[in-house]
């Protein structure tokens, strides 16, 4: 197995002892733990090691990764509000200021993106498939905790690989709103509040002084829109435009896609009445 | 760099192909036709994109054989995504834009990071001198900081022009663009190709 | 450079120069202004920018890490006059523009495509607008405006022009 070669273990060292037990969660990471025989790498090789020459920056052949962000998600009375920035920077250089931060990974699931854009929307969609067929197999929709520990357990295997993903997994299913928080470290967490990125402390601070359980839907969605302007005015790497969902019971919905150029001048005027 | 239109699309690089400050080659376009209605624009370390494109020549055939019909541009798209992602932990040093016409018949583009994060965009620049080059798009496609302007959808003479017009000023300043330029044009009847020189020093 | 952010550019028009500078004060990702000076005026007709190092900019011992731009009116012939510098002093005097910041391949891209010979003033105004603009909105840590100077010879006159960016 090409992950096993990389991690220097013979092939004995990591195959199963006794019966192979067939609770789904463990199929389905074997499944996608399965999927690594299609990553190419060389023999005795290290991956961190060589990624470090192509992304330091003395290197003259560097390779971009998205790296600035501000994405948030919080829970309240009526389901779960998610909004994220759409920037990706190079360095300095803004690369693009379109892009999807967050992932649609079923009708009742969202996931955003920070860290690493390749990770992130490669490992998601793995995580759909899995869902996918969570719920062939079982007759019924995976539960957002299963899923984000799904998740969780697949980047796990890859730990010190190199891997680089914040992510939040929002949902609904039975016990109502959920909403985890992920790593590539393989952390995973729960809480009525997140916000990941280089701008989430900008966030953090209007999210938790505007921030009550019982938020009408409207002023929930102003908040997540507001938090995310507040990240994008403070924080150079983060900008673009704010896009907008709201988990309901029904299953995620777009609210809206908003320049925060037409937000600065909003908030202008709001404050000059 | 390409650039989307209505019912077309333009995917053009320059020719020169060099290695610090040597030239290797002066007649190098760093485009690929995949298919009638789908271009390959890919540059980084040539050796990954003589290799990229020879696998993704491949697969092209392979699914045209078991389906028997060509690959469409989004699916090509999204193919090449993966592909790129199975090399994550021993990259493809290569940027790549693909540019042709999705299943409407509608001009698109998509952008691509070396470990295959991608995003469909109406115009972009890529390669060495990509950050000269996109602001100049910024301003003339994306109409930004421009205000009480009509945004008319672009014609293909325009954006062709346009193209000639961002080369030049890349070669003034960015000494690995030169030599010349070739120029796709995608439309329903297929590629056409046209050329134009750039300075050569 | 990249620890504060700037962008800063020059150009000649028909007897008339303009200077433009972004207003963004920043430490590293964080913004701290919006209305950062880095425009000064040292004389009728003349005028530098200087990009780098914050602190730098404000006071008045060396050694400093900026790299200037000068733009001016010959005090006699009012001939127009723009020059940039690295941050020991190495003057540069083109004919065209020049340009200085941590964005100067976009100003590079926009003023290379946009600036034409003899502009008169009100072009070179928008010229000069429209590329430092478009070339902060490429740039992380510049931005959030613009303020723009256009000199023009025999009567003395200033425009400013001020204009908030995309954050």
């Amino acid at each position: 197995m090409a992950l096993a070669q990389v991690c220097g273990l013979n092939e004995f060292s990591l195959s199963s002892q006794g019966p192979k037990t067939f609770r789904d969660e463990s199929i389905s990471i074997d499944d996608a733990v399965f999927a690594s025989e299609n990553f190419t790498i060389p023999t005795q090789f290290d991956p961190v090691e060589n990624l470090k020459q192509f992304t330091s920056p003395e290197s003259d052949v560097k390779i971009q990764f998205d790296h600035g962000t501000t994405t948030l998600a919080f829970k309240f009375q009526n389901g779960v509000v998610v909004a994220v920035d759409s920037r990706a920077t190079a360095g300095p250089y803004i690369a693009s200021q379109t892009v999807k931060k967050v992932i649609e990974i079923n009708p009742y699931l969202l996931g955003t993106m920070a860290g690493g854009a390749a990770d992130c929307s490669y490992w998601e969609r793995v995580l759909a498939k899995q869902c996918r067929v969570y719920e062939l197999r079982n007759k019924e929709r995976i539960s957002v905790a299963a899923a984000s520990k799904l998740l969780a357990n697949i980047v796990y295997n890859y730990k010190g690989m190199g891997l680089s993903m914040g992510t939040m997994i929002c949902g609904w299913d039975k016990r109502g709103p959920g909403l985890y928080y992920v790593d590539s470290d393989g952390e995973r967490l729960t809480n009525n509040i997140f916000s990941v990125g280089s701008g989430s402390v900008y966030a953090y601070g209007v999210l938790d002084s505007g921030y009550r359980w019982d938020l009408t839907t409207e002023e929930a969605l102003d908040l997540g829109q507001r938090a995310i302007y507040h990240a994008t005015h403070r924080d150079a790497y983060s900008g673009g435009v704010v896009n907008l969902y709201h988990m309901k019971e029904t299953g995620w919905e777009f609210i809206s896609r908003t320049d925060v150029l037409d937000l600065h001048y909003k908030y202008q005027d709001e404050k000059k009445k | 760099m390409a650039i989307a239109g209505e019912d077309f699309s333009v995917i053009a690089s320059d020719t020169r192909l060099s290695q610090g400050f040597s030239i290797h080659s002066r007649d190098l376009p760093k485009t690929y036709k995949l298919s009638n209605s789908t271009v390959l624009g890919a540059c980084g370390f040539h050796g990954d994109v003589l290799t990229l494109t020879k696998v993704i020549n491949a697969r092209l055939k392979i699914y045209e054989n078991e389906h028997h019909k060509k690959m469409s541009t989004t699916a090509i798209a999204a193919m090449l995504s993966t592909m790129l992602y199975y090399r994550r932990f021993f990259p493809y040093y290569v940027y790549n834009i693909v540019a042709g016409l999705d299943d409407e018949g509608k001009g698109c583009v998509f952008s691509f990071d070396p470990v295959g994060s991608y995003e469909r965009e109406s115009y972009r620049a890529g390669g060495s001198a990509s950050s000269m080059l996109q602001p100049l798009l910024d301003n003339q496609i994306g109409f930004k900081n421009q205000q009480g302007v009509e945004r008319l959808p672009l014609s293909k003479d325009k954006v062709v022009n346009l193209v000639k017009d961002v080369f030049i000023s890349a070669s003034e300043r960015d000494i690995y663009t030169g030599d010349g330029i070739i120029i796709n044009i995608i439309t329903k009847d297929g590629v056409q190709e046209e050329r134009f020189p750039l300075r050569r020093d | 450079m990249e620890y504060n952010g700037a962008a800063i550019i020059a150009m000649k028009g028909k007897n008339c120069v303009a200077i433009a500078a972004d207003r963004r004060f920043g430490v590293q990702a964080q913004t701290v202004g919006t209305n950062f000076q880095k425009i000064f005026e040292m004389g009728p007709r003349l005028f530098i920018g200087l990009p780098g190092l914050a602190t730098d900019v404000q006071t008045v011992f060396g050694p400093y890490f900026v790299e200037p731009v000068i733009a001016g009116l010959d005090p006699k012939t009012f001939e127009p006059f723009v020059a940039s510098m690295d941050l020991i002093g190495c003057p540069m005097v083109p004919d065209d523009f020049v340009v200085s910041g941590t964005c100067s391949e976009q100003m590079y891209g926009m003023c290379e495509s946009l600036w034409e010979p003899d502009l008169e003033p009100d072009d070179l105004f928008e010229t000069i607008s429209q590329a430092l603009l478009n070339a902060v909105d490429r740039d992380a840590v510049s931005g959030w405006g613009a303020v723009v100077y256009v000199m023009i010879s025999l009567k003395f006159l200033t425009k400013k022009k001020t204009r908030y960016k995309r954050h």
